[in-house]
C-alpha cells in the first residue's frame, strides 16, 4: 500500500518535469502534443520522393534547403487510416538524437493547432490501456480546458528506438 | 547471416591492409590492429555466434597481438608476414563456409603456432620463437629492468604541454619532407636550415617544459645539423638517416607526452635515448671536418659501417626497434626527377607553401551546400514561367552573368576542400627508401604531378591502398640489381607515381620497370583457384586484372617477398569504396603500369539521370558500361523466371528497377523499355528503366537519420526542380536484388 503511494508520488513529481510548451496538431479527431524544444520548424507539403524498403509509414525524403531529409506519416505510424492530404497538411520537423548525433525528421500531420503552456497539474500519465494501445511513445496525457491533449515523446517515435526496429525490418 | 559475415569481412579487409603497414617495432600500427579485431570479435559475440571458429580465430590472433605488445612476441616481420597470412586465412574462412573453411583454419593454426603463439593460453610466460634463427633484437625484449618510480615533472602545466606535443608533430612531419627534400637537393642550404630550425625549436620548448630526453636529443641531433650547416660535416646518407631516425624516436616520445596527457602518468614509458644519442655522436665524427674533400652531392657511402657498428650492441626497448630495420647499409638512393631543373625545383616548393589559413571543415561543408542551393535556386528562378515570358535583353544578360558568378563560386568553393596529393606521395618517397634498403634493391621513385588537387576526405583513404601497392611494385616487381643487369636493365629499377587529372577523374599511375605480370602464371593459378577455367577466352589485359579478385593471391605468391600474402582485392575495395576503378596493364618482363581512377571528389558525382514512371533515379557514371533497346531475339528467360539479355555474347540478368523500386513504370516490356548495362564488383546487371534524361553532376547527400543504410540506394540530391532524386547504390543493388536465380556463380563467390 504504501510502496504504491511512493510510486505515485514519484511518477508525479516525473510529471511535473514535464511541463512547459507543447506544439499541438491534430491527427484524426486526436489531439496531440510535441515539445516545442524539439521543433525546428513547420512547413507546408511538398514533393515527396518515395525511397523503396522502407516500411509504409515512411513516405520519403523532401529537400529541406538544400538537406534532405526523411518524411514520416503520422497517421501511418500510429496505425491510423491514411487520409487524402489537404491543404492544412503540415510536415513539422523535428530534431531527435540519432545515433550518430542530431538528425532532422518531417512528420506528417493533419493540421498544426497551437502552442501551448501546459503546466505540471493538468498533465496526467498515460493511462494503461490493456492489451491493445502502445503507450511507449506517450508520455502523458494534458488535460486543458476539458480536452485531452496526447503528449508525444518524439525521440521514442523516431529516435534510436525506430532505428533499431528499422533493422530488422 | 549474411550481413554478419559481410561486416566481419570488412573488418578483415581493413586489417588486412593494416597488417601491411606494421613494420617491426612500430607498435602503434600493432595497437591499431588489435583495436580492429576487439571490434571483429565484439561483431562476432553479437552475431549470435553463428561464425564459432572465426571468432576463436579473432580471439587467438588478437591473443597472439597482445603477446606482441607485451613483448612476450618477437616483433620480427616474419612474425607479422605470419600473421598476414592468418588475416588471409580468416578471410578464407569468412569466405567461404564448410571444408574450405577447415583447410584454411588449419593453415591459421600452423601459423600461430609458427609464429610462437600457442593457441591454448600457454602459463609460460614468454615462449620463446620456435623458428629458431630469428635475427632479431627485439626478440629478447625484456622490459626495462626495474622501471624506475615514475617521477613526472614535466606534468605540470597541461596547456603547454598540449600544445607542444601538437607543434611537435607538425615540426617532425616536416624534417621528414625537408630531409627528402634535401635528398634531391643535397646542397641547398635553405633546406639544411629548415631541418636545422626544427629541432631548435623542439629543443628549446622541450627544455623549457622539463622534457628532458627529448631536449637532449633533440640537442644532439642540432648540434650535428649545425656542423653540416657550417660545412664542417658533408651531408651524405649517413646523415640523412640518422636524422631520420631520430625524428621518427623524438615522434614516439612525443606521442608517449600525448598518451600522458590523456591517460594519466602510468602510460608513461622512460625512453632509452642512449643509442641515438651514440648514433648522432658516431656519425658527427665520423666526418671530421671534411668538408673540402668530399663534395657535398655525392653519396657517400663509405661510412655506412660506422653507423651500423654504433647499432651493434641494441640493448632494445621493444620500441626502439624502427632503426635496427632501417639502418642495413644499402646504395644509397635518390628519389629525384633526372631532368627536374635543381634550380627550379626550390621555387616550387616555396610556391607550395604560400599563405593559408586553418578552416573548420564543417563551415566548408555549410559553404558548398549553400553554394549547391544557390545554383539550384538560381536555375528556379531563371526558369519560372513569368520570368521567362519577359523576354528581356539586359535581364537575359544579367542572368547569364549571374550564372558565371555562380559557377565560379561553386567551383571555387569545391577548390577549397581539395589539397595537393604532394603529401601522400612524399610519405611514398620514405616508403621506397626504406623498402629498397631491405629488400637489398635500388629503386628510384620517380614522382610527377604532386600538385594534382585531391578531395581533403580522400586524402587518408588512399593512403593505405597506395602503401600497398608501391611495396607491390618494389618488392614484386623491381628486380634485384644483379638480375637486372642479367636483362640488360639499368641496375637501379624505376617506379614511377604519377598523377594527374583527366576528364572528370584523378588518375594515379603506379608504374615499375621490373619483371611485368606472368599472364600464364597469373592464369593457371586463377585456374586453381576456380575463378576462371581453363577454357575461358581471355585476353591477356583480363588475365592481368584477375589478380584484383578476392582469394587470388593468397600463401605461395607468384613472387612471394613479403607483400604479407594480402591480395590485391583490398586494394580493389578501397579504391571502389571511393568510387573509383582500378586496372592493371603489364607487359612480361618490361614492367606494371597500375592505375587508378578516382572521381575529383567525394561530394559530386557524374551520374545518368534515368526516370522509371514518376521518378528519377541516377545512375553512377562510372559503372554504366552502355546503353541499349534490347530487340527480341537478345532476351531470353530461365526456368520462366530470370530474364537475360544476349549482349556482346554474353548472358546479362535483367533487373526491372521498377519492381525493387515498387513504382510504377511506363513500360513492362523490356523491347520497349531501356536498358543500362552497369559492372560493380565484377558483376553485370542490366537494369531495365523507362527513359534516360540527361547527364548531370550531382551532390550526393545522405538520405539522413535512419535512412541512410537503404539497400540499394547510396544517398540523395537535389535535382533541377528542387526535388530529391535518390543515387542508385549498385554495389548492394547487383548483389542482393539482382537477378533471380539466373545470377552466375560469381555472384555467390563475393560473398
Amino acid at each position: 500500500m504504501e510502496a504504491a503511494e511512493a510510486v505515485r508520488t514519484d511518477s508525479v513529481a516525473g510529471l511535473q518535469s514535464l511541463e512547459g510548451k507543447y506544439l499541438t496538431f491534430a491527427l484524426g479527431k486526436e489531439e496531440y502534443g510535441i515539445g516545442i524544444l524539439k521543433v525546428r520548424e513547420i512547413i507546408g507539403l511538398m514533393e515527396i520522393t518515395a525511397v523503396p524498403h522502407t516500411p509504409s509509414y515512411i513516405k520519403g525524403v523532401i529537400n529541406l534547403r538544400g538537406r534532405v531529409i526523411p518524411v514520416l506519416d503520422l497517421r501511418l505510424k500510429f496505425g491510423m487510416a491514411s487520409e487524402e492530404y489537404t491543404e492544412r497538411t503540415c510536415i513539422i520537423v523535428v530534431e531527435v538524437q540519432g545515433e550518430s548525433g542530431a538528425i532532422q525528421v518531417g512528420m506528417l500531420v493533419d493540421s498544426v493547432s497551437e502552442v501551448l503552456n501546459v503546466s505540471g497539474q493538468e498533465i496526467e500519465a498515460p493511462p494503461a490501456f490493456g492489451g491493445g494501445a502502445d503507450t511507449a511513445y506517450l508520455l502523458g496525457m494534458a488535460k486543458i480546458k476539458g480536452e485531452v491533449k496526447i503528449l508525444l515523446d518524439v525521440d521514442r517515435v523516431i529516435g534510436a528506438g525506430e532505428l533499431a526496429q528499422f533493422e530488422t525490418i | 547471416m549474411g550481413e554478419d559475415a559481410r561486416a566481419f569481412s570488412d573488418f578483415l579487409d581493413d586489417m588486412a591492409l593494416k597488417i601491411l603497414m606494421v613494420e617491426p617495432g612500430d607498435l602503434s600500427v600493432v595497437g591499431e590492429l588489435l583495436e580492429f579485431t576487439e571490434q571483429l570479435l565484439a561483431a562476432s559475440t553479437v552475431a549470435t555466434g553463428e561464425q564459432p571458429p572465426l571468432q576463436r580465430m579473432a580471439r587467438d590472433f588478437n591473443a597472439a597481438l597482445q603477446k606482441i605488445i607485451m613483448g612476450e612476441l618477437a616483433d620480427s616481420a616474419e612474425n607479422f608476414d605470419r600473421l598476414g597470412q592468418c588475416v588471409v586465412q580468416m578471410q578464407e574462412v569468412a569466405r567461404r563456409e564448410g571444408d574450405a573453411a577447415e583447410t584454411a583454419l588449419r593453415l591459421f593454426r600452423e601459423n600461430l603456432a609458427a609464429a610462437g603463439y600457442e593457441a591454448a593460453p600457454a602459463p609460460d610466460p614468454a615462449p620463446a620463437p620456435e623458428s629458431g634463427s630469428e635475427p632479431e633484437p627485439g626478440g629478447e625484449a625484456a622490459a626495462e629492468p626495474g622501471r624506475p618510480a615514475v617521477n613526472l615533472d614535466f606534468l605540470q602545466d597541461k596547456d603547454l604541454l598540449a600544445g607542444f606535443v601538437a607543434e611537435s608533430f607538425e615540426h617532425l612531419e616536416s624534417i621528414e619532407v625537408n630531409i627528402l627534400d634535401l635528398e634531391q637537393h643535397p646542397d641547398d642550404s635553405d633546406i639544411i636550415n629548415n631541418i636545422f630550425r626544427t629541432f631548435h625549436t623542439i629543443k628549446g620548448v622541450s627544455g623549457f617544459l622539463n622534457l628532458k630526453k627529448i631536449n637532449e636529443l633533440a640537442h644532439i641531433t642540432e648540434n650535428l645539423l649545425d656542423d653540416v650547416r657550417n660545412a664542417k660535416r658533408a651531408m651524405d646518407s649517413d646523415v640523412i638517416d640518422v636524422v631520420l631516425a631520430v625524428g621518427d624516436f623524438l615522434r614516439e616520445m612525443v606521442q608517449n607526452v600525448q598518451d600522458v596527457l590523456e591517460k594519466g602518468p602510468e602510460a608513461y614509458v622512460e625512453f632509452d635515448i642512449s643509442r641515438y644519442v651514440q648514433r648522432v655522436r658516431a656519425v658527427q665524427s665520423s666526418d671530421g671536418g671534411g668538408g673540402e674533400e668530399v663534395q657535398p652531392a655525392a653519396p657517400v657511402e663509405a661510412s655506412v659501417p660506422v653507423a651500423a657498428a654504433a647499432l651493434e650492441p641494441s640493448p632494445a626497448t621493444p620500441t626502439v626497434a624502427p632503426a635496427a630495420g632501417k639502418a642495413k647499409a644499402g646504395p644509397a638512393m635518390a628519389a629525384t626527377t633526372p631532368g627536374g631543373g635543381q634550380a627550379a625545383a626550390p621555387v616550387l616548393r616555396k610556391a607550395g607553401i604560400g599563405d593559408s589559413i586553418k578552416v573548420d571543415v564543417e563551415k566548408l561543408d555549410s559553404l558548398v551546400n549553400a553554394v549547391g542551393e544557390l545554383v539550384i535556386m538560381q536555375s528556379l528562378v531563371r526558369q519560372n514561367p513569368l520570368i521567362t515570358r519577359l523576354a528581356d535583353p539586359k535581364l537575359n544578360r544579367d542572368f547569364s552573368q549571374l550564372g558565371r558568378i555562380t559557377t565560379e563560386l561553386q567551383r571555387t568553393a569545391m577548390a577549397m576542400r581539395m589539397v595537393p596529393i604532394r603529401q601522400t606521395f612524399q610519405k611514398m618517397t620514405r616508403l621506397v627508401r626504406d623498402l629498397s634498403k631491405k629488400t637489398g634493391k635500388s629503386v628510384d621513385l620517380i614522382m610527377v604531378g604532386e600538385e594534382t588537387e585531391i578531395d581533403r576526405n580522400m586524402v587518408d583513404s588512399i593512403y593505405d591502398p597506395l602503401v600497398h601497392m608501391i611495396r607491390n611494385s618494389v618488392d614484386h616487381g623491381v628486380q634485384l640489381p644483379e638480375e637486372r643487369e642479367k636483362k640488360g636493365k639499368p641496375g637501379t629499377g624505376n617506379v614511377y607515381l604519377r598523377a594527374y587529372q583527366k576528364g572528370g577523374n584523378i588518375v594515379i599511375e603506379i608504374e615499375d620497370d621490373g619483371d611485368g605480370l606472368n599472364t600464364a602464371k597469373v592464369k593457371k593459378k586463377a585456374v586453381e583457384r576456380g575463378l576462371v577455367s581453363e577454357g575461358d577466352a581471355l585476353s591477356d589485359h583480363d588475365i592481368q586484372n584477375l589478380i584484383f579478385l578476392p582469394g587470388f593471391s593468397t600463401a605461395d605468391k607468384i613472387t612471394d617477398v613479403s607483400g604479407r600474402g594480402v591480395g590485391m582485392d583490398v586494394v580493389k575495395k578501397a579504391v571502389e569504396k571511393l568510387r573509383g576503378k582500378v586496372d592493371v596493364n603489364s607487359q612480361d618482363g618490361k614492367g606494371s603500369l597500375f592505375t587508378i581512377r578516382l572521381p575529383l571528389t567525394l561530394a559530386i558525382i557524374d551520374g545518368i539521370i534515368v526516370r522509371i514512371g514518376s521518378e528519377r533515379y541516377i545512375i553512377p557514371t562510372i559503372a554504366i558500361q552502355e546503353s541499349i533497346r534490347p530487340v527480341k531475339k537478345d532476351y531470353s528467360t530461365v526456368h520462366g523466371k530470370g530474364e537475360a539479355l544476349m549482349i556482346r555474347n554474353k548472358l546479362v540478368p535483367i533487373i526491372r528497377l521498377y519492381e525493387i523500386f515498387e513504382v510504377e513504370p511506363t513500360y513492362r516490356d523490356p523491347c520497349e523499355a531501356l536498358v543500362v548495362v552497369v559492372e560493380s564488383e565484377g558483376v553485370q546487371r542490366a537494369l531495365m528503366v523507362d527513359e534516360l534524361l540527361g547527364k548531370q553532376e550531382v551532390v550526393i547527400k545522405s538520405l539522413g537519420g535512419f535512412l541512410k543504410d537503404t539497400k540499394g540506394v547510396a544517398g540523395g540530391t537535389i535535382l533541377g526542380d528542387g526535388r530529391v532524386g535518390l543515387i542508385l547504390d549498385l554495389a548492394t543493388l547487383l548483389s542482393t536484388g539482382g537477378g533471380h536465380g539466373t545470377a552466375p556463380v560469381e555472384a555467390e563467390e563475393i560473398f
